[in-house]
């Protein structure tokens, strides 16, 4: 069976796909950073309440109150990304998506349930006592599946040699547990959501969000180093396990995968030193840094992998400009929006104008 | 097609779609009118200090937080997803097309919930300008997110000019734009007063509550002000077709316009209802029965606009089951084998590629097993042979389904597997009757008379479900001539009788079929038992017509069902000559009266024959052919029937057979049934059309083409056409008829190049003529030799009126038509060739083989009757 003849057409897109790319590009980091302040506050928050389910820790009660928000901005800015990785890979995307329907069509639910054991939990900390560990994992189940799905998403669509599983199960069930990457992969993002959200504890306490105590600059940033140690640890393995063709592009055999890969690699490890000496400011510069490059480098891995059959930048353009005008105009007017209700609710709460 | 197709079984049909995007829709419309239910409220209860207002408002926030962020920002999502599970054709199409569209909405997006959660958290902690601000910030984010989203879901009815230019602009601002963003826009508000008259019957205090609900029920009562105009509106600017889908073309739809309307009935009385002092219970449960009752209101519209685009996804780009418009041509000469995601493309195994085909071309709209329109019902009536029927009409004459797209093997296919589906018990093949055949003794040296006799039809059919409807009663026409012998033979009309005399076991046709029971209904007057609507018995007398030297009884109650319990298409009749006077019989012979009611509606229609393995229209099958009639032509013909009044199927349409006048406008009988059914049967190789529904067939019953035209392998379309050209030919007929006009549309001729070509007829009055092909009377034309488009026209040049020149009927000497001598009968072969066996030994028309002795007592050497005949005479 040839793959290729398995892939749908790819349709014209409006503007030159770089366009798209950058797009893509910058929400995804958006979105991953809320995905996995979202992700891994969950996972950090069920584990502290496992620890004194009776009487939570400030913490715990800083996280309750915030996850929530978490949600929403990573479901929210999950949308563009999503959106424009569907104008470039929707022919693989859209497959690989129908091959898993059944647990991808869940991830609606599976959300829908962590949203709500979220807002649970926030409205109704105190009441809930010894049911909390119960309602935080819960949520983190819900949201560490979400996780597993998209990431047998993400990689089912970049191998279309592996769509043939449909003509023995078509009901959408497949797995892709036979993906070497897979299970290395996942720990990887899963991990990384973690650190992020240890280091957002971290700033939390900076600010004494919530009333979150001062030592917990050190825990979150503790957290921050011990998950990415665990990053390195799966990160090899996730290397090891890639294709040969893409492992090569990665070790020397391309230029700019190979300089991204090592410069992001670097900086992870720089910023386990920087973590573990408490310098906040810093580690969180060099994970912004991490973050840019390691997006950039999966959207490498992902052209690797697609290379045989398709290029992202041959594409019939037609030339359609007023409409991403439309786009720019009200981007920039919504960021103005925000940028003023937040700073008139600043203004005010700083002013201490009263209602 | 070009993407691989979720396999859903008893959940798929779109049910999951319907679902969520149901849930979502209703949550979404809350989201928008309620953010401005919100930011007014609040600056009523600042203007009226009212706190019992204000404290509502910030208590109907956390759960306007809750159901609008979390239900429906999730659900939206997840429409996108299923969108994209079930159509990812559509779905990649709509995003490569209103890229930008869904992103600026995304930037709405993104503004409400900043907005939302800063009013919401922020409530009674900043100024009250500012939190008015952020509550006005969250509705226009919230109304400009519906604003892009109502810009693309009316593309998907209306693409407008978009189809032809490709222009996003054309497309967003479509024709049903503005009509449907202020029809979604009062909604919403509509939606605001329901969500919060739920809310507000929450209220401890009564009076409280009492004002809350008042104050709610405005924002549910006002909204129809604007609703029922743009309602109207938004009608009037669609396209025709999906006008006459959404009023009443797809068959679906008016039970969603009356649950539509109902509801919103229920919801103004039920809102009312709460406006009165009750108890808090009362309220509450009231409350949350209209907010569950308001989805039928939303759901329903949704649904009409859904069905509205039938049989499209994207009207004129993309079909319902993901084909894109122009890709279908394509299609026609394969389907399996152009998509990779097909692995039957070569049909050998006709069950998995009709799963294939089943999954690509009708999973999108049908399941199997499930809740939505569920393929097992709805294809239980037909066999392979009504769903391979049904798949070659569908799309043609009603559009709410695509057509077929692939090879008429790939059909075949599809109707296997669907077939299978819903198995058929087999049911089992009746042995036809065989019977040993007497010839009467005829001695040629002393008998002074001929006596010739023929059905006037090779083949006379009775549609034998009278409880239901009929459109052939009982009533067979015999004709006969007596010929008195000798060197100049005469045709004798006076001084005799001719008498017609029932065999045995067929002297009580009451006891076997319905007509006199319904005889009132049906033929509006009741009739003696036994006795036709003619007013003849089985035994009688010949009347002799007036000007013609023939002898006819015209509606002798034949049936094939036999007192005995046998089925015999084939009875024989004895015919008797007398003299008027004494009574003495002169001549004596024996004849068929084939009578069949072997009508092939079952193929279709569901249900067995009548009487197992032979032949009779059965209750279920007639049920079912009403039920569809009255389904299409909004009749009543099912209810009339259960009522035990039956009609006449020609009580409307008129019939030259039974010269019934019918109703002018409606298509005459003939022209309807075969120029709907054509659409139908189309495509089929040679005459395998007209067995589907006549006894024409070889493995039929009654096989009743069984003259020497069926013997040497001319077939029903020889004469008069395919289905098709024979439709096409009683409709031209028709033409100035409407619904001839419709029906026309959809046929092609095969037989002639354009539907022009065909020479219009009328059924019964016009026939093919004989000699288009024995020109001259040659006695054996050229074996391609076609009568189709050659009609003899009116009744006296007709083969079974005309006369020759000695004033002998055609039949009289070759026979009834189908069944033309030497014809071979399936009950005995010598059954249809009694008179020519009894008066000269041989099958062959009358005279062959030099046989003029039958009536010349001299030899003869003059082709007298018509030209030629001596060649026939000697060969």
């Amino acid at each position: 069976m040839d793959a290729a003849r398995l892939i749908p057409q790819a349709l014209a897109v409006p503007i030159h796909p770089g366009w798209f790319v950058v797009l893509q590009f910058v929400t995804l980091i958006l979105h991953f950073l809320a995905m996995n302040l979202m992700l891994g506050g969950s996972l950090i928050a069920f584990a502290l309440s496992l620890h004194r389910p009776q009487n939570p820790t400030p913490s715990t009660y800083a996280l309750a109150t915030k996850l929530p928000f978490t949600i929403a901005f990573a479901v929210n800015f999950g949308v563009a990304p999503l959106l424009f990785t569907q104008v470039l890979y929707g022919q693989f995307l859209y497959t690989s998506s129908v091959l898993i329907a059944v647990p991808w069509i869940s991830v609606i639910g599976l959300v829908i349930l962590a949203y709500l054991a979220a807002y649970l939990v926030d409205f109704r900390f105190s009441l809930l006592g010894r049911l909390r560990p119960l309602i935080f994992g819960v949520m983190a189940a819900s949201l560490a599946t979400v996780a597993l799905i998209y990431t047998t998403n993400m990689t089912l669509m970049l191998q279309p040699d592996r769509w043939t599983a449909y003509f023995t199960n078509p009901s959408g069930t497949i797995s892709n547990f036979s993906d070497p990457t897979l299970l290395p992969r996942y720990l990887h993002f899963v991990l990384a959501s973690v650190a992020v959200a240890g280091l957002g504890l971290a700033w939390a306490a900076h600010f004494g969000i919530a009333n979150l105590p001062p030592q917990w600059l050190g825990h979150g940033l503790t957290w921050y180093a011990g998950a990415t140690m665990g990053q390195y640890a799966t990160g090899m393995w996730f290397y090891s396990a890639l294709p040969t063709t893409v492992a090569h592009a990665l070790g020397g055999g391309e230029f700019l995968p190979t300089f991204t890969f090592a410069i992001g690699a670097i900086l992870g490890l720089a910023s386990i030193a920087t973590a573990l000496q408490r310098r906040l400011c810093a580690t969180t510069w060099m994970l912004l840094m991490t973050v840019v490059l390691m997006v950039g480098l999966r959207d490498m891995v992902r052209d690797l992998y697609l290379a045989p059959y398709f290029s992202v930048y041959q594409r019939t353009i037609t030339h359609e400009y007023s409409p991403f005008l439309l786009f720019v105009i009200v981007f920039i007017l919504g960021l103005g929006t925000i940028a003023w209700m937040l700073r008139a609710v600043w203004l005010e709460k700083t002013s201490e104008v009263q209602p | 097609m070009n993407f691989p197709i979720w396999e859903l079984g008893a959940a798929g049909g779109g049910l999951l779609v319907a679902l969520i995007a149901i849930f979502h829709v209703y949550i979404a419309h809350f989201a928008v009118g309620g953010g401005l239910f919100l930011v007014t409220s609040e600056h009523i209860a600042y203007r009226q200090n009212d706190a019992h207002l204000l404290a509502y408002i910030k208590r109907h926030t956390k759960f306007f937080l809750i159901v609008t962020m979390v239900l429906g920002g999730i659900t939206g999502v997840g429409i996108w997803f299923i969108i994209s599970l079930l159509s990812p054709q559509a779905t990649t199409i709509l995003i490569h097309t209103f890229v930008f569209a869904w992103a600026t909405e995304w930037v709405f997006f993104v503004g409400e919930i900043v907005s939302l959660f800063l009013y919401f958290y922020l409530f009674n902690k900043i100024s009250r300008k500012l939190h008015l601000a952020l509550g006005w910030i969250y509705f226009i984010c919230a109304w400009m997110s519906l604003f892009m989203i109502n810009g693309i879901i009316g593309f998907m009815l209306t693409p407008g000019d978009w189809i032809t230019t490709r222009d996003f602009w054309d497309g967003f601002f479509n024709p049903s734009f503005w009509p449907s963003l202020v029809f979604r826009t009062a909604f919403s508000l509509l939606l605001a007063g329901l969500y919060g008259l739920a809310t507000a019957a929450w209220e401890q205090d009564p009076e409280v509550r009492r004002r809350l609900v008042r104050f709610n029920l405005v924002w549910l009562l006002l909204p129809f002000v604007l609703l029922v105009p743009s309602g109207w509106w938004y009608l009037q600017v669609i396209p025709k077709a999906s006008q006459l889908m959404i009023l009443g073309g797809n068959p679906q739809i008016p039970s969603f316009f009356h649950v539509g309307y109902t509801v919103c009935v229920l919801l103004v009385a039920g809102g009312l209802l709460m406006a009165l002092r009750l108890p808090a219970y009362f309220h509450r449960a009231l409350g949350i029965i209209l907010l569950v009752l308001g989805i039928g209101s939303l759901g329903s519209f949704e649904w009409i606009r859904e069905a509205g685009r039938r049989p499209y996804l994207i009207p004129g780009y993309l079909y319902s089951n993901g084909i894109l418009v122009a890709q279908a041509p394509q299609l026609t000469k394969g389907y399996l084998a152009a998509s990779g995601w097909n692995q039957h493309a070569n049909l050998a195994d006709p069950i998995a590629a009709g799963k294939e085909l089943f999954r690509g071309q009708c999973s999108a709209c049908h399941s199997i097993g499930g809740l939505r329109t569920d393929i097992r019902p709805l294809s239980a009536a037909f066999g392979v042979m009504g769903m391979e029927s049904l798949l070659t009409g569908m799309g043609k004459l009603y559009g709410y389904m695509p057509r077929f797209f692939g090879t008429p093997q790939e059909r075949h296919a599809l109707a296997q597997y669907v077939a299978s589906l819903t198995p058929r018990p087999e049911e089992p093949t009746a042995t036809l009757l065989h019977e040993n055949q007497t010839i009467p003794v005829f001695d040629p040296e002393n008998t002074p008379y001929v006596l010739l006799a023929w059905c006037t039809l090779g083949e006379k059919c009775i549609s034998d479900c009278d409880a239901h409807f009929s459109f052939l009663p009982p009533g067979s026409a015999l004709t006969a001539q007596l010929i008195r012998r000798g060197p100049l033979p005469e045709l004798v009309t006076e001084g005799v009788e001719l008498h017609y005399i029932a065999p045995a076991g067929h002297e009580h046709p009451s006891q076997h079929v319905e007509f006199w029971k319904y005889a009132q209904s049906l033929v509006g007057k009741t009739i003696p038992a036994n006795t036709s609507a003619k007013g003849l018995t089985p035994s009688g007398t010949l009347k002799k017509m007036d000007g013609a030297a023939v002898f006819v009884a015209d509606g002798i109650p034949a049936l094939p069902y036999r007192d005995d319990g046998a089925i015999d298409p084939y009875p024989v009749w004895r015919v008797e000559a007398r003299n008027a006077t004494s009574g003495a019989v002169l001549a004596t012979t024996q004849v068929v009266l084939p009578v069949s009611t072997e009508i092939g509606c079952k193929n279709c229609h569901g249900g067995t024959w009548r009487r197992i393995g032979a032949m009779g229209i059965a209750a279920s099958t007639a049920s079912d052919v009403l039920a569809r009639h009255d389904r299409r032509h909004k009749t009543t013909l099912l209810p009339q029937a259960k009522a035990g009044t039956p009609v006449l199927c020609q009580s409307c349409h008129p019939d030259p057979l039974l010269k019934a006048q019918g109703k002018p406008e409606v298509l005459n009988l003939p022209a309807a049934l075969h120029g709907f059914h054509a659409h139908y049967l189309a495509d089929r190789p040679g005459a395998e059309a007209c067995h589907a529904c006549h006894p024409t067939g070889p493995t039929s019953y009654s096989r009743c083409a069984r003259g020497v035209h069926a013997q040497r392998g001319i077939s029903c379309v020889s004469c008069h056409g395919t289905l098709e050209d024979h439709a096409l030919s009683l409709l031209r007929a028709e033409a100035a008829k409407p619904s001839a006009q419709r029906l026309l549309t959809g046929l092609k001729p095969r037989l002639v190049a354009s539907v022009e070509e065909i020479q219009p007829r009328i059924p019964w009055e016009d026939e093919p003529d004989c000699l288009a092909c024995h020109q001259n009377f040659t006695p054996q034309p050229p074996r391609n030799a076609s009568a189709f488009n050659a009609w003899a026209r009116g009744a006296s040049a007709l083969y079974r009126n005309r006369s020759d020149d000695a004033g002998l009927r055609c039949p009289a000497c070759h026979g009834p038509t189908h069944a033309e001598y030497p014809a071979v009968n399936p009950v005995h072969p010598q059954r249809d060739a009694i008179q020519p066996l009894q008066y000269q030994q041989t099958a062959g028309p009358i005279a062959a083989k030099g046989g003029c002795a039958v009536c010349h007592t001299v030899p003869m050497d003059v082709e007298f009757h018509h030209e030629n005949i001596l060649a026939g005479a000697n060969q």
